[in-house]
């Protein structure tokens, strides 16, 4: 045990990243307050499980109006714990709405996107925009009359933009109309353009926490300085 | 910004006394990260997500909603006249984004604490207000088709039956063809299982007839009968459900021409809904039509006579 | 809170150390928790193909009263399938033997050596596959060449004199 650790330190340096990651001292955060603290790993926790779940959903989900449908009745009714994965991965897109909005009201009402975290809030706002993008794309999925006028709306809403209306609109379809090239457009969005963006945003975000270190609970100084 | 420094030093002093994020903060984390799994999990198994139908492009009834968390942009563009539409889905939405994103660079000083800044506190307080009151309005909007929850056994006939073409030699509701007979309209002694007899092999029930056999699989079996059913209902009700109509529905409803006409005709009733709908909306009218006359009637009737009286208006159709 | 109170800068006391134990030893058991039924779910809704079992259809291959006795016959039949979630139609055969007229073989159509399509030689009253020389009798027994077991059998059931047939891809291990 030891002599791995040990050669795993002196090649990969882990004791080190152990140090920098989690042996890290934060500012002590007292009573109920702490607990607020705990919005932003629990999104990641939900994100892991969106990851997860989102892989094994693509393994027998066929993105083509033909199949799409058939294909996640096929998981609720026939895949070994398929509703339960599906229903985790809805689930956790409506958690992940609900966690990064509670994660940043916590960071707006401490003042906690001032200096010299300014940086962190601003990728923070960019990971919201990206958790409603996959909620967006994700939900035309299942190919039913839900997911399918939703995206219809969705899509009349983004054709309003003042003079690009019409160019989103077609860009965003894949087409004139909502069809074939739409699913596999949001498909394509929702299981690689998407997380790729949320993992190099993650990245950038998480490294600022810890280069910055975590806010501390905000006391009343009025125009003082007072961390 | 001089303050910058001196944020700098004190916030290092603070952080030497801090904790180890390590287990310290990371239990608490793990604490709330159980909790919310169990949630997560407790709904993912006891309120799986419900597929509604195969989207019908065709469909012009259906009215869309969107996730329960984007209503208030659906509530916002009713107070925009038709040619605003674009400034109340596009440049307002868009507009309180570049504020948000850009909140570190218009509140910059070192205060902190939420009572220390009452403009911005005050300002995001407004707009969650905006956001809890446009969503609570967008739920208490009517809905103009409410959906049907429809059997899954039964959705999955209906498809099969447009896939197979069975449209091309039967009918329902007067559409399709006329070689075999209507299917909206079988005998009463048609049962499920002289039905799924028939579609196994139509030759061995009935000798000449000219429906191809189809090799069906067994769910598609079920599922064609189950269909077929749909427009058949054959739950026998009881002699006193006529009885129930004309003591307690009469008054403003008709069948056959007999009652009142300050509501619908229900001569055709079994045709439109089906028994599961017409029981519910017995109960409480208020749950499809927020703008129904209709009493509720759970409470005043026993629950088995409005079963008893939901099978007799089921069984209301066209002969 | 008093799990997060205390992280004093003086030097740390055996309290100290063992409380930091204890809170490490909770943080990994509930984070051990909820991996394990993460693991639990996607390690069940992986190996789910290997648990399914495969259900036939049957499949009615007309009267039972057309076949000649001693005489094998290759039936030509279509199915539904099912896919996953793709439900297709497709045509396949089987040998239909019979010895009496009562009692009804069906043997998978492919010899169990590598997969060939067999042909049945009325001269010799044997199965006989081109691609490996292998013969097999009426009854589906190996006569000579390379396969290693007997012809593989569906199901079958007589139903108001319908010969049906279930066809199903056998295991072998």
């Amino acid at each position: 045990m030891s002599a791995v650790y040990l050669w795993l330190c002196e090649r990969a340096g882990i004791d080190k990243i152990w140090e920098t990651l989690f042996a890290r001292k934060v500012p002590h955060a007292k009573g109920p307050a702490a607990w607020l603290y705990t919005l932003g790993s629990a999104t990641l926790m939900i994100f892991t499980i969106q990851f997860i779940t989102g892989a094994l959903l693509a393994m027998s989900y066929a993105p083509s109006p033909d199949h799409a449908y058939d294909s996640v009745r096929f998981i609720d009714d026939h895949v070994l714990l398929g509703r339960l994965v599906h229903g985790l991965h809805h689930w956790g897109a409506t958690f992940m709405v609900v966690l990064t909005a509670l994660h940043m009201m916590r960071t707006y009402f401490m003042g906690a996107y001032k200096y010299p975290r300014e940086l962190t809030w601003m990728v923070g706002v960019g990971l919201f925009l990206l958790v409603l993008g996959f909620s967006f794309t994700g939900y035309l999925l299942p190919w039913d009359q839900k997911a399918y006028w939703a995206t219809v709306v969705g899509g009349n809403i983004a054709g309003q933009t003042p003079v690009f209306g019409p160019y989103i609109s077609k860009i965003r379809l894949g087409g004139e109309d909502m069809g074939a090239a739409t699913l596999t457009r949001f498909y394509a969005i929702h299981v690689l353009v998407l997380p790729a963006l949320i993992a190099g945003a993650i990245g950038v975000h998480l490294f600022l926490v810890i280069w910055n270190g975590i806010s501390e609970t905000p006391k009343r100084a009025g125009k003082q300085v007072a961390p | 910004m001089n303050w910058h420094e001196e944020y700098r030093k004190k916030y290092k002093e603070l952080k030497e006394k801090g904790v180890p994020f390590f287990p310290d903060v990371v239990l608490l984390d793990t604490i709330a990260a159980c909790l919310v799994f169990a949630l997560l999990v407790y709904l993912a198994a006891f309120h799986p997500p419900h597929l509604e139908g195969l989207a019908d492009p065709t469909d012009t009834n259906y009215t869309p909603r969107p996730e329960w968390y984007f209503l208030f942009l659906f509530q916002a563009l009713k107070f925009f006249p038709g040619s605003m539409e674009a400034v109340a889905a596009i440049i307002l939405p868009g507009a309180l984004l570049g504020v948000l994103f850009l909140v570190p660079f218009l509140d910059r000083g070192p205060e902190r604490h939420p009572f220390d800044r009452p403009l911005w506190t005050g300002l995001g307080i407004f707009g969650l207000c905006v956001y809890a009151g446009l969503t609570w309005a967008a739920s208490k909007s009517p809905l103009a088709n409410p959906a049907e929850e429809k059997r899954p056994d039964v959705i999955a006939g209906k498809r099969l039956y447009a896939q197979l073409s069975c449209a091309y030699c039967h009918q329902i509701k007067n559409e399709g063809g006329r070689v075999g007979p209507a299917l909206d309209r079988l005998s009463d002694a048609t049962t499920d299982e002289w039905l799924s007899k028939h579609l196994r092999d139509p030759q061995a029930g009935t000798p000449g007839s000219r429906m191809p056999k189809m090799n069906l699989l067994d769910d598609e079996v079920s599922a064609l009968t189950a269909y077929i059913r749909s427009y058949n209902p054959n739950d026998p009700f009881t002699p006193a459900a006529p009885k129930l109509f004309a003591e307690n529905c009469s008054a403003c409803h008709r069948i056959r021409g007999e009652g009142g006409d300050l509501a619908p005709d229900l001569s055709e009733i079994g045709a439109m809904r089906d028994k599961a709908h017409i029981q519910k909306y017995i109960q409480d009218p208020a749950q499809f039509n927020p703008d129904s006359t209709m009493p509720a009637y759970k409470g005043q009737l026993k629950d088995h006579e409005i079963e008893d009286l939901s099978r007799y208006l089921a069984r209301q159709r066209r002969r | 809170m008093s799990c997060c109170e205390g992280g004093s800068p003086q030097p740390e006391t055996p309290e100290a150390i063992g409380r930091r134990a204890f809170l490490s030893r909770a943080a990994a058991v509930l984070g051990g928790l909820i991996g394990a039924v993460l693991a639990g779910v996607g390690l069940g809704y992986f190996i789910s193909p290997a648990l399914r079992k495969k259900v036939g259809s049957w499949v009615d291959l007309g009267r039972a009263g057309s076949f000649k006795p001693g005489a094998p016959v290759l039936v030509e039949y279509t199915q539904r399938k099912r896919d996953s979630w793709i439900t297709s139609e497709s045509r396949s055969s089987a040998w239909v033997v019979t010895e009496n007229g009562k009692d009804f073989t069906a043997f998978d159509p492919r010899c169990t050596h590598l997969g060939c399509p067999f042909r049945w030689h009325a001269e010799e009253k044997k199965f006989l596959c081109p691609c490996h020389t292998a013969s097999f009798d009426i009854n589906g027994k190996v006569l000579g060449g390379p396969p290693p077991r007997p012809l593989d059998r569906y199901e079958t059931k007589l139903e108001n004199g319908q010969l049906l047939i279930l066809p199903k891809k056998q295991e072998h291990a």
